[in-house]
């Protein structure tokens, strides 16, 4: 398999875009990214582009993307694999360039939540995403979905609240100086732990806000990668891993197997492992995610993530610096977009760019997982070829 | 005349000591289950014919039927009758009841309460006569609109009493339901026992008392200007489900719907009702929902349903306290495990307030109204946490269809 790179990445800020349709955000993000393609993009060489959407919005996704950038002769297929469908629409990119069958592929995320009112959009995709007969008539909304994990783990480990409100302030913190972060306020502990409650035991701080956005990559093969850039962002390794869909049928509650097999194949694939890993963005929809995953991406031993946290390791400065761009959590979770804008964060860390840099930052991981926790993409990236 | 085996009783554990409410998942046919199980629990007749008498049956088209018999783990060729009546009907069903009949009852408004009688090879209990007269004080027709009459007095006097002269009977009654219990404690035998409710269920309360106080008993039953009597030739055992009552949780309902899929609603039934878990035949795996390949060994296509233990333990759980479109808030899921079995299962929890069911909690799997979906009672199993209602063990425990 040849080598495969990213020679361009762009996004649109991430916030309530109640006056932009995903008619308008798509070729925004693309524009973005076009205009940060060292050497240029001639839009006539992208062979072929995949599009993460997780719900649709003002109709036909694939059509749309086509439409609205004026790429209308080459094809177009949407993936959606629920909140991996970002990493997941990069990953298909990535395998048709480094067949040798195409050299210039574009991928694009994008979700617009918030064409509906914000007590419904949730509400509204659990129709789609629960069992009919078993799971949608009991409510089971989505931080309820990982509420039911994060509550056995308080249990079984020794972290505590305080560990979950610890992560929200350094996410909160980490998206300030980030353009792009729908959440750009710096909170305390004391603020999030007195928060509301959502659902046990997230408070309103420990949850990711509604967004919507669009983020884009340019997908290059190693033989044509000099046409764009002298600095592109190698794909290591990727993976995508699966677990059982109903809760009931999750031995563990306190991990997320999907995350471990996703992260193994990424890891195995790029010959590294998470001693390795200089910056991470990780999914931290809401807080206790993101305690879970260091331990699932190998941060952190079992039982152990809350150390990460009460050593600020997972901070700008820290050992394994997670979330520079604030995360789901501040910087924003439009889904279809989030697993491929956490890419463009880390183009920019390893291109030494970002609004947050992690000074030295070589290689860098993207994790995301959802889909009633069933579904995890893990992403592996490089400034060198490896 | 019929020979009653056992009763069963149910208070919802909401409200205080004088009016029960129901719970937001509780309806005349879980209430009624509740009772019915517990009187079920208390015999070993083989029930070949079920009564279901109430006024606030939840379904008017579309049947209660198959959702009774799934509670009751009765099979689905079970005879049912749902019957529109109080407690004068309630007396009367049992009182002519054949061996094999369970007569189910329950109330939703002014007092809620479950109730149950079990015939077979028991004790007598014969008609002491009937009285239907007219004097709708409080009538609901199929426009759903009540209309009461403000005149206690003439439900006093030209309605109960009237009724009650109608019986001839040459004592004063033992115990009266269908009644206030000062009004009924007027037209009873001194040292009449009080009954908490006054619906169709204050029939079996009555049967109950009457059943545990050696002798034999005049029980009277009114409802409006029409009543019945029974005399109850001896002791009868009631099994009572009847938790102290504790304050009910305000609850905010939010507007909306939850949708139903009525495929997924009928491949589901069986189990939901009946709580039963596929297992499989190769390797006895079992499954919950049924599904088609073994979660196991694979093997495909012959999973069989099977009944699941009423016992379990929370493995964990959260609540809910954001708005969610058609649902009350707060509310608690959990995932509880049936015990011994290591079967899990996402559920509501009820009995008890919310936030009351920590990981580890025990307790008991029972019937509830889950939700209502686009009208449909989606009727399922949800975690009742021990210390809030105590059971008697029940001994049915599934059925087949």
């Amino acid at each position: 398999m040849r080598r495969v790179a990213i020679a361009g990445a762009g996004m649109t800020p991430f916030t309530e875009h109640f006056g932009l349709g995903i008619k308008d955000l798509v070729p925004m993000a693309v524009s973005e990214m076009e205009s940060h393609v060292d050497k240029g993009l001639n839009r006539a060489d992208i062979e072929a582009a995949w599009f993460g959407e997780l719900s649709t919005t003002d109709g036909f996704p694939t059509g749309i993307l086509a439409d609205t950038l004026g790429l209308l002769d080459i094809p177009v297929s949407r993936v959606e694999n629920a909140c991996a469908t970002g990493q997941d629409a990069l990953r298909n990119a990535v395998y048709a360039v480094a067949s040798g069958h195409i050299d210039v592929a574009l991928v694009v995320g994008a979700d617009k939540v918030r064409e509906t009112s914000a007590r419904t959009t949730f509400w509204e995709w659990m129709g789609m995403t629960r069992d009919m007969a078993w799971d949608f008539p009991l409510g089971l909304v989505a931080p309820a979905n990982f509420a039911l994990h994060v509550q056995r783990y308080l249990h079984e480990a020794p972290a505590t609240k305080e560990h979950l409100a610890m992560i929200a302030v350094k996410n909160h913190r980490h998206a300030l100086p980030n353009p792009k972060a729908q959440l750009r306020q710096e909170i305390t502990v004391e603020q999030a732990l007195n928060a509301p409650i959502v659902v046990e035991p997230f408070g309103l701080f420990d949850c990711t806000p509604q967004s919507d956005g669009a983020a884009a990559l340019l997908i290059v093969g190693e033989e044509v990668v000099d046409r764009y850039t002298d600095k592109p962002i190698w794909i290591r390794g990727f993976g995508l891993g699966l677990d059982r869909v109903m809760h009931q049928h999750k031995i563990d509650m306190t991990t997320f197997p999907a995350t471990k097999k996703a992260a193994a194949r990424a890891y195995a694939m790029a010959g590294l492992r998470p001693e390795d890993i200089d910056v991470a963005e990780v999914h931290d929809c809401f807080t206790g995610v993101e305690l879970i995953s260091y331990e699932d991406l190998g941060f952190a031993e079992r039982f152990e993530a809350h150390k990460l946290v009460e050593a600020h390791d997972s901070s700008i400065g820290g050992r394994i610096p997670v979330n520079p761009s604030g995360g789901l959590k501040a910087k924003g979770h439009p889904p279809g977009a989030t697993g491929v804008a956490q890419c463009v964060e880390l183009f920019e860390q390893l291109r030494g760019e970002a609004a947050n840099q992690v000074e030295g930052a070589k290689i860098a991981l993207a994790h995301n997982i959802g889909g009633p926790t069933a579904v995890s993409a893990v992403t592996i990236l490089g400034s060198e070829k490896g | 005349m019929s020979k009653l085996v056992a009763l069963g009783t149910y208070l919802p554990p909401w409200g205080n000591e004088k009016v029960r409410v129901p719970g937001l998942d509780e309806d005349a046919l879980t209430m009624g289950v509740e009772a019915g199980l517990a009187a079920c629990s208390a015999s070993d007749v083989d029930i070949t014919k079920v009564i279901f008498v109430s006024r606030s049956l939840p379904l008017l088209l579309g049947g209660n039927a198959a959702a009774l018999l799934g509670g009751l783990g009765l099979p689905q060729a079970v005879e049912v009758i749902e019957q529109v009546g109080g407690a004068p009907a309630v007396l009367d069903a049992i009182a002519t009841a054949t061996p094999g009949t369970l007569v189910v009852t329950a109330d939703v408004d002014g007092g809620a309460a479950g109730g149950a009688a079990v015939i077979g090879e028991g004790v007598g209990l014969e008609s002491r006569g009937r009285v239907h007269r007219s004097l709708p004080v409080r009538v609901e027709g199929r426009d759903g609109v009540l209309h009461e009459d403000d005149d206690p007095r003439l439900q006093r006097e030209s309605g109960s009493r009237v009724a009650l002269q109608a019986l001839n009977l040459a004592d004063a009654p033992f115990v009266v339901a269908g009644l206030p219990p000062r009004e009924a404690a007027s037209f009873a035998a001194p040292g009449a026992p009080a009954l908490p409710v006054q619906g169709a269920s204050s029939a079996i309360f009555a049967l109950a008392a009457a059943g545990e106080s050696s002798g034999s008993h005049v029980v009277v039953a009114l409802e409006q200007a029409s009543a019945s009597a029974v005399e109850l030739d001896g002791d009868v055992f009631t099994a009572r489900v009847e938790p102290v009552a504790q304050p009910v949780e305000k609850r905010t309902t939010h507007p909306g719907e939850i949708k139903v899929a009525l495929t997924a609603y009928d491949r589901a039934f069986e189990s939901k009702l009946y709580w039963q878990a596929g297992k499989c035949p190769s390797c006895g795996t079992l499954a919950l929902p049924q599904r088609y390949r073994c979660i196991e060994c694979g093997e495909e296509g012959t999973s069989e349903l099977v009944p699941l233990p009423r016992t379990a333990t929370v493995y964990t759980q959260t609540t809910i306290r954001v708005p969610v479109p058609g649902l009350s808030t707060p509310y608690s899921l959990c995932v509880a495990e049936m015990d011994g079995v290591g079967v899990r299962s996402l559920v509501t929890v009820t009995d008890a307030p919310s936030n009351s069911a920590a990981i580890g909690a025990s307790g008991r799997m029972v019937l509830r109204r889950v939700a209502t979906r686009a009208g449909v009672p989606d009727y399922g199993y949800a975690f009742s946490p021990e210390g809030h209602v105590d059971r008697p063990a029940p001994s049915i425990t599934g059925g087949a269809r």
